[in-house]
Parts: C-alpha cells; sequence; structure tokens
C-alpha cells in the first residue's frame, strides 16, 4: 500500500515539478548554425529584444523543411536555395529572406592522390577526382551540403557513379572522419571542418575555398499560416526582422569561433 | 444440538466436460471435524476449493451459516474470510515466518500491536516460537505445514479446511497438528479434512465423508463411535 | 585515443564544478525517464500480470508478440510517437511536440513492450500457488494479484531497472520527438550525439560517463526499495 503511494507522488513530483510547456517559437535549423555557437548568440539577444524564447531544433536542411512542412515549426534557417524555392512554391513557405552566406570547402587526403591543384577551382578540382576516381564520400543525407555537392557535379558535367563514390549517410562530423580514414575527398562546411582539424582528429587539408561556385547561402523562411493555422507568423515575422535588422546583421558579423569570421550578413554593417 | 455451517445443494464442477464433482446435497456442522476420504481422483481436492470459495461451482447452490454465496463477486471476499485452507505443501510466502503468519491479519486491516499478540499466540500454538523472524523458505517440509497451519489458526476461521494435512509429516509436526486439530471443535470450528485413510485421520474424525468419482458414497454419515 | 582519459577527467570535473547546463540536462534525462518508466509500468506491470498469471486462448501468441515487440527500434517508436504528436497528427492539437512530455510518451512507448515481456517472464515462472494461498487467507483479487507481484519483486524490479536503462539510454525518439532544444529538451544521449556531431569527443565521454552516475544513483535507490519491499 505504502509503496503504491510512494509511487503516486514520485510521479506527480516528477511531471510536475518545473511547467514543462512554454510559449515558444520553434525554429528548425540545420546543425551547421546550431553547432558553430551562433544561435547561442543571436536567440538570446532577440529574446532580450522582444522577449519571444526561441526553440531551435538542429536537424539537416531536408529534414528542417520536412519538419516545416507538417507544421511542427514555425520558422526555418536553412541552406539549399534549390530546396527552398520549391518550399516556397508548393506554398509551405512565405517570406524568404536571404540572411547570411558562408563557404563550403572541399576537402581531400594530404597525398592528394587525385593531383588536385590547391587552391584552383572547384569545378576543375571535381573533374580531376572524376578521373582518378579517386575515393569520394558524399554525406548521403540530403542535407544543404549534399544537395551543395550535388549541384557542383552538375556543375562540372560529371555523374560521379565510380566505386570509390560513397555516401556516409551521416553528419558532416562523422562523415570527416570517416573521409579521413578512408583517405577520401569531401565536401564540408567550414566550421565544422575547422572544429575537426583543430581538435587533431582529421588532417584533410583544404583544396577549394572561397570562391562563388562554393558560396553556401542561408535564407529565413516563414512557415505560411494560410497552410498551418496554429503556426505563430506575427511572432515569427518579428524575429525574421530583428535577424535583418541591423542590430542582428552586426551579431552574425561579429560572431567568430576560433577567432575566426564564419558568416558574411547579407546586409554587412557600414 | 450442532449447528449446520455449509450446505451444498446440487452442486456440480466440471473440468473440461469430466464431471469432477457432483453433490446432490451435503452438510458440514460447526464444531465437527470431517474426514473426507476417497481414492485419488474422487473429486476431495475440488469440494475443498470450493468450500474455500476459490472455485465456483458450475451448477447448484452454496449456503454458508444459512446465507446463499454469490459465484464470485465483491461479497465474496467477505464470506471467504471467514474461511481458510491448509494446502498439501502450503505456499509460504518468501518472507519471514511470522510476515507469513500476520499476512492474513494483515489483509484485516488489524492493528500492527493486536497483529504481533496473536501472531505470537499462533506460533506458541504450533511450537515455533523461536521461529518468528526466520525466514520462510528455509523451514524443513514439517515447519512449513506448521507454519501454515499457525497462518490459518491466526484468523480464527469459523471453518479450517486441510487438505492431507498429515502426508510428508515428520512425526513431532503430526503430533502438533493432531493436538492443534483436536482442540477446534470445542471452538465451535467446523474443521474439514481430506485424507487417505490414514491413522490419525481417523483418530480425530468425527464424521467421516466418502467420494468416490465426484459422489458421495451412500455410506456417509455420523460416525456412532465419535 | 586521448579522449578515453581526457572524457573520464572532464567527466568529473563536471561533476564536481555543478555546471548548471549539464545539471539541467542531467535533471531532465532523470525525470523524463523515471516519469517514462512509472507510466509505462502503470500499464505494463498489471497486464505482464495477468498474461502471465491466466491462462487464455491466445496467450502465446500475446507472448512471442511482446517478445517481438522488444526488437523495435528507438528510432521507429520516435517516428511512430512523432506522427502521432505532430500537427497534422491525431494527437497534434495537445501542441507537446518538442517538449518534455513528447519524449516521456516515446519512452514511455519504448519502455512498455520491454517491462511487460519481462513482467510476464517473471510471474510465469513464479509458483502458481501464490494467488489461491493469497486469497484462502482473505485477500480480495486486487491483494491477490499485488501478493504475487510481491512474491515476484525482484524480478519485477529488474523489469523496472532494464525499462529505465533502455529508455535513458535511447537516443533516436528522444531526438526526434524532443528536437535537442538547448535547456529544454537536452537529455544526456541527445547532447551526446550534438557533441560528438561537432567533434567534441571528450565532452561526449564526460556526458556519458556522468549518465552512468546517474544510472548507478537511480540503481542503488532502486536497489535500497527492493531490500525494503517484504
Amino acid at each position: 500500500m505504502r509503496l503504491r503511494v510512494l509511487l503516486i507522488v514520485l510521479l506527480t513530483f516528477l511531471l510536475a515539478a518545473p511547467a514543462m510547456a512554454v510559449d515558444r517559437l520553434v525554429l528548425a535549423t540545420t546543425t551547421s548554425t546550431a553547432n558553430t555557437g551562433l544561435l547561442d548568440v543571436l536567440l538570446p539577444a532577440f529574446t532580450k529584444h522582444s522577449g519571444i524564447t526561441v526553440h531551435y531544433i538542429p536537424v539537416g536542411t531536408g529534414k528542417a523543411l520536412a519538419i516545416a512542412k507538417r507544421c511542427d515549426a514555425d520558422v526555418v534557417i536553412v541552406h539549399a536555395p534549390a530546396l527552398e524555392e520549391r518550399f516556397v512554391a508548393d506554398g509551405y513557405g512565405v517570406d524568404r529572406q536571404a540572411l547570411m552566406h558562408n563557404y563550403f570547402v572541399l576537402v581531400g587526403p594530404p597525398g592528394n592522390p587525385a593531383k588536385v591543384q590547391q587552391a584552383g577551382s572547384v569545378v576543375d578540382a571535381l573533374k580531376r577526382i572524376a578521373q582518378a576516381k579517386a575515393p569520394f564520400l558524399s554525406r548521403g543525407d540530403n542535407s544543404g551540403t549534399q544537395v551543395k555537392e550535388l549541384a557542383l557535379w552538375k556543375a562540372a558535367g560529371i555523374k560521379p557513379d565510380w566505386p570509390g563514390y560513397r555516401e556516409a549517410g551521416r553528419g558532416m562530423g562523422p562523415t570527416l572522419t570517416m573521409a579521413d580514414e578512408l583517405g577520401a575527398y569531401t565536401l564540408s562546411d567550414i566550421a565544422t571542418y575547422r572544429k575537426y582539424l583543430s581538435t587533431g582528429r582529421i588532417s584533410l587539408v583544404i583544396l577549394a575555398d572561397n570562391q562563388d561556385l562554393l558560396k553556401n547561402p542561408y535564407s529565413v523562411i516563414l512557415v505560411n499560416p494560410a497552410k498551418c493555422p496554429k503556426v505563430k507568423y506575427d511572432q515569427a515575422k518579428k524575429f525574421e526582422k530583428f535577424l535583418l535588422s541591423p542590430q542582428g546583421q552586426e551579431i552574425i558579423a561579429d560572431y567568430k569561433a576560433d577567432g575566426k569570421k564564419l558568416f558574411w550578413p547579407v546586409h554587412p554593417p557600414k | 444440538m450442532s449447528q449446520i455451517l455449509f450446505s451444498l445443494r446440487g452442486v456440480v464442477k466440471r473440468f473440461e466436460q469430466r464431471e469432477a464433482l457432483n453433490l446432490e446435497r451435503l452438510d458440514l456442522e460447526a464444531g465437527v471435524i470431517t474426514v473426507v476420504e476417497g481414492p485419488n481422483g474422487a473429486g476431495k481436492t475440488t469440494l475443498l476449493s470450493l468450500l474455500a470459495l476459490i472455485t465456483p461451482p458450475d451448477q447448484g447452490r452454496l449456503f454458508f451459516d444459512g446465507h446463499e454465496l454469490p459465484r464470485s463477486g465483491s461479497q465474496l471476499t467477505a464470506w471467504r474470510r471467514q474461511i481458510t485452507l491448509v494446502a498439501q505443501q502450503a505456499y509460504l510466502f518468501d518472507t519471514s515466518v511470522e510476515k507469513n503468519v500476520a499476512y492474513g491479519l494483515r489483509l484485516r486491516g488489524l492493528e500492527r500491536v493486536q497483529r504481533e499478540v496473536r501472531v505470537g499466540e499462533a506460533l506458541a500454538q504450533v511450537g515455533l516460537t523461536e521461529f518468528a523472524p526466520r525466514p520462510a523458505k528455509r523451514l524443513s517440509g514439517g515447519e512449513m505445514q506448521r507454519v501454515a497451519l499457525a497462518r490459518a489458526l491466526v484468523l480464527r476461521p469459523r471453518a479450517l479446511l486441510l487438505d492431507e494435512p498429515f502426508a510428508n509429516l515428520d512425526p513431532a509436526s503430526a503430533q502438533v497438528f493432531e493436538r492443534v486439530l483436536g482442540e477446534l471443535p470445542g471452538q465451535g470450528c467446523a474443521v474439514v479434512l481430506v485424507s487417505h485413510a490414514l491413522e490419525q485421520a481417523h483418530r480425530l474424525a468425527q464424521r467421516v465423508v466418502y467420494l468416490r468419482d465426484g459422489r458421495l458414497a451412500p455410506d456417509a454419515g455420523p460416525r456412532p463411535g465419535a | 585515443m586521448d579522449f578515453f582519459l581526457g572524457g573520464l577527467t572532464r567527466g568529473l570535473g563536471l561533476l564536481i564544478n555543478l555546471d548548471p547546463e549539464v545539471y539541467g540536462i542531467a535533471w531532465l534525462s532523470l525525470r523524463v525517464s523515471l516519469s517514462a518508466v512509472i507510466l509505462a509500468a502503470l500499464a505494463a506491470v498489471p497486464l505482464g500480470l495477468v498474461i502471465g498469471q491466466r491462462e487464455f486462448l491466445g496467450k502465446r501468441f500475446l507472448v512471442v508478440l511482446f517478445n517481438t515487440l522488444l526488437a523495435l527500434p528507438t528510432v521507429v517508436v520516435g517516428l511512430v510517437v512523432y506522427g502521432l504528436l505532430s500537427y497534422h497528427g491525431p494527437l497534434g492539437g495537445m501542441g507537446i511536440l518538442y517538449t518534455p512530455w513528447a519524449m516521456v510518451a516515446a519512452q514511455a512507448v519504448l519502455a512498455f513492450p520491454l517491462i511487460t515481456a519481462l513482467v510476464i517472464a517473471a510471474v510465469i515462472t513464479l509458483d502458481n500457488r501464490v494467488g489461491p494461498t493469497a486469497l484462502t487467507l482473505g485477500a480480495t483479487p486486487m491483494q491477490a494479484a499485488w501478493a504475487v507481484l510481491r512474491e515476484a519483486r525482484f524480478a519485477v524490479l529488474a523489469a523496472l531497472a532494464a525499462g529505465f536503462g533502455r529508455v535513458i539510454t535511447e537516443v533516436g525518439a528522444a531526438i526526434m520527438v524532443g528536437g535537442n532544444i538547448r535547456h529544454y529538451t537536452r537529455t544526456f544521449t541527445t547532447a551526446i550525439a550534438l557533441e560528438t556531431s561537432k567533434g567534441e569527443f571528450a565532452q561526449g565521454m564526460a556526458l556519458g560517463f556522468f549518465l552512468l552516475v546517474v544510472a548507478l544513483a537511480v540503481n542503488l535507490a532502486s536497489h535500497q526499495l527492493q531490500a525494503r519491499w517484504k
């Protein structure tokens, strides 16, 4: 008998302790924005400015958009222009705005078996990799990074179908580790690459960087209230306005990880 | 004049079509030790579990103390609390001897002080006072049966049912059973014990009922000598 | 493999330094997983008891079914619960997706078949005289069921401990329905997954170490309970 009472008391205590539900905006976004720590600076500033709490769900771009399509998020920050356009065209998203960009990097083993010219054009690099049938590791998870990678192959006019071309099916970090161990080339976002390099976990080197083809643009898109009546459109709109305001853009411009600038806002502060 | 406690009228119990028990009419009195005899498979254990209100009959009426009993339902527990059963090789709970004996009293909501007094008395009756704190599962077969007897006695039942109480008992434990059971009729308790025709059972018996193939044998009746 | 030692020392550091974020994570993990196990047990223990004790048509099928459900991947459970709680799902109106409640629900679903299967196993192997003995001593059917449970207490508590172990260590369902929101739905496992994806292996190891310490505390507490439950 006493045991049963104890259990009930315990349960109510556990469940009721703090108020678990809060009023918040749900932001579905990519792991790259979350893992760099940018959101942990940006979101508190917005909360201070507006009194609105934002909860971000760090997932890949494809999944972030899928969540938003199901009306489970109010706003997304993603980086896959092709997917974004379809998302808006299909009526799921509204008010799509460019927010910031950075660059993808093409990285490969220090031995460089495909003889890729360092700091050359990325298209040239991919052609050499294909010619040498060198190992290449793709994310294979429909992330913004993979979408970009596929677009690059298309730009180079190559169909990546040799046996050395493989899909990891994992996030950026594990993909980099795998590429390192397989002696493979891969495409990475700069932040994750730098993090892994600085901890000595990988020895991959940058082969192509900072060129227009490698530009990685991030957009903010609001979920269409016509499709999702319960979405917090007004609050989400405030959030978007804040991100694009001088204050928001300055935070993005000033954000540094390990002393290096990671993002370039669309409206750079003067 | 002894009072009738159990009355069975046209009671039938079947197990998978086979008729395990079919009793036209059977009355059991308070203050009397009734021994149920019969060969294996005669329905003795079924009769006990029916009287203990564990197994409901498929047919017929069962009266206890002049009241007709329901087949099931919450009121049955109240009736069941006036009856108890000591099974052959009784199951003891995995705890101490005293907690085993106190179990039924706790169910009845007795307070701790009262429980301790009555448990002490019951254990003394079966000669196991020293055994109170021991783990029940570590006792010998005879000691376990005595704990089971104490666990039943402590409830001061109006009817005590026993299944083969003398089977596999050491002589000392058998003596305890004989002595304790012999005292019960004087307290108005109806004792029903199932047994193969054993010496001890016959010494105690005030009435013998014969079962054969689930039916009462014609020679059932009061024993003139008792 | 420097991160083994680094993780261990960092884990100790986290414990000692009372890092509020890490303690928040620990507290949330504990709260969510314990709630899930208790909720699951409220349904699984009586069900396991009935299936284990009673004889009925289809009993074998149910036993096989529950044993099969143990093989359910956590990600699939996460997907199903996500589907239910999503705005377009049948329970979307509750609005608990990406809250700790959603994680409690998913983990309870995960723990339910495991606890049920283990309780069935515990009760099936138990002496079948327990229930009748309790009844002859004056127990109500409920009290008799409780007596059965008490006789199987070691196995039943082991079932609850196994359920707890399954849910506090799972990551697939928690990350899918909880969303891994910082300070809100970030548990040990989702934090470890995140740290690992960031390349912070030592931090991941440290959190793993901390999780073990919390699990140890819970198991010690349940062991105490077991010793006192007689």
